[in-house]
């Protein structure tokens, strides 16, 4: 049977934005359990952390991780493949009243001898076109 | 005695290990966790991630899943729910700086999940202490379910 297989190198893939508040997070920290107090106690994040003061609490790194998760997942599912990887580092951190978008661009197609993998580019912006995560996501598109 | 989930994380902090007491390859304490679709809902919910196949039974019965299946980041409310209180990423103030994920199968209510986890290295960059810890996830048919790392910065 010929194999078909429409997914090329360059192709872009959107996701959907998420505005995070200080409810959203809450909502984050129960569902997973991670109730770390730079996620909402406003007194502990007026510390320095290093070098570093946030200014304020900071949205879950993991959260960021689900977002891209959901576009490889909502693009992958219908197509037929299957989310097998991902791969972020958080470059900045994202605060309630910021809107983050994630994307991806299609880096490498490879043929392997049971499927076609698909490697993406991902990464996330906010409102000011700051680059707040990137990585790699791998979908598995089994013949 | 049952074990009782402390969402203070500031509670029993000193018994934790800092970054000196961390050994690299020493396995860290773990607990099994059935996972629930109350469980998988709420994780679904708060990342707006509403996919039927996670949360509609009905809809996800007409998939080749046959049935729910947790969403591929499911191991984010895993790690908190197979560890337990005193383990060394409630921490507070450790900063996550990035992870990677492989998934295997996906997770389903009523798997019976445990966790094989260790740190894997431990280094100094710049002011920075950091830890990576390594995770794999099975189910009760020790099948696994997702194997990943975090690279984390630990407070100070």
């Amino acid at each position: 049977m010929e194999r078909t297989f429409k997914v090329r190198e360059g192709q872009r893939i959107e996701g959907a934005s998420f505005s995070p508040t200080r409810e959203t997070i809450w909502e984050f920290c129960e569902a997973s359990l991670d109730y770390n107090p730079l996620h909402w106690d406003d007194n502990y994040m007026k510390s320095d952390f290093g070098k570093t003061n946030f200014g304020g609490i900071i949205m879950h790194g993991m959260s960021n991780f689900s977002l891209i998760s959901r576009m490889m997942t909502d693009w992958a599912l219908p197509l037929g493949g299957i989310h097998r990887r991902l791969e972020t580092r958080w470059k900045s951190p994202v605060k309630p009243g910021d809107t983050i978008v994630p994307s991806g661009i299609v880096k490498k197609v490879k043929s392997t001898e049971k499927g076609n993998w698909v490697v993406v580019s991902v990464q996330v912006k906010n409102q000011q076109d700051v680059v707040v995560a990137e990585g790699e996501a791998t979908v598995e598109f089994a013949y | 005695m049952e074990y009782k989930y402390d969402t203070d994380f500031w509670a029993g902090n000193t018994a934790r290990k800092v970054w000196d007491d961390i050994v690299p390859g020493e396995p860290r304490k773990t607990i099994p966790y059935t996972l629930t679709k109350e469980a998988i809902y709420k994780l679904c919910h708060a990342t707006g991630d509403m996919n039927p196949l996670y949360v509609d039974e009905a809809y996800a019965k007409t998939t080749k899943w046959q049935g729910i299946i947790a969403p591929p980041s499911i191991h984010v409310l895993l790690m908190f729910s197979c560890t337990p209180n005193d383990d060394w990423m409630r921490s507070p103030g450790t900063i996550n700086a990035g992870q990677s994920w492989s998934y295997n199968i996906p997770a389903r209510p009523g798997d019976v999940i445990t966790l094989h986890a260790r740190a894997l290295d431990k280094f100094i960059k710049g002011d920075r202490l950091f830890a990576i810890h390594d995770n794999v996830f099975f189910n009760q048919n020790n099948e696994v379910i997702c194997s990943g790392r975090g690279w984390t910065i630990r407070p100070m």
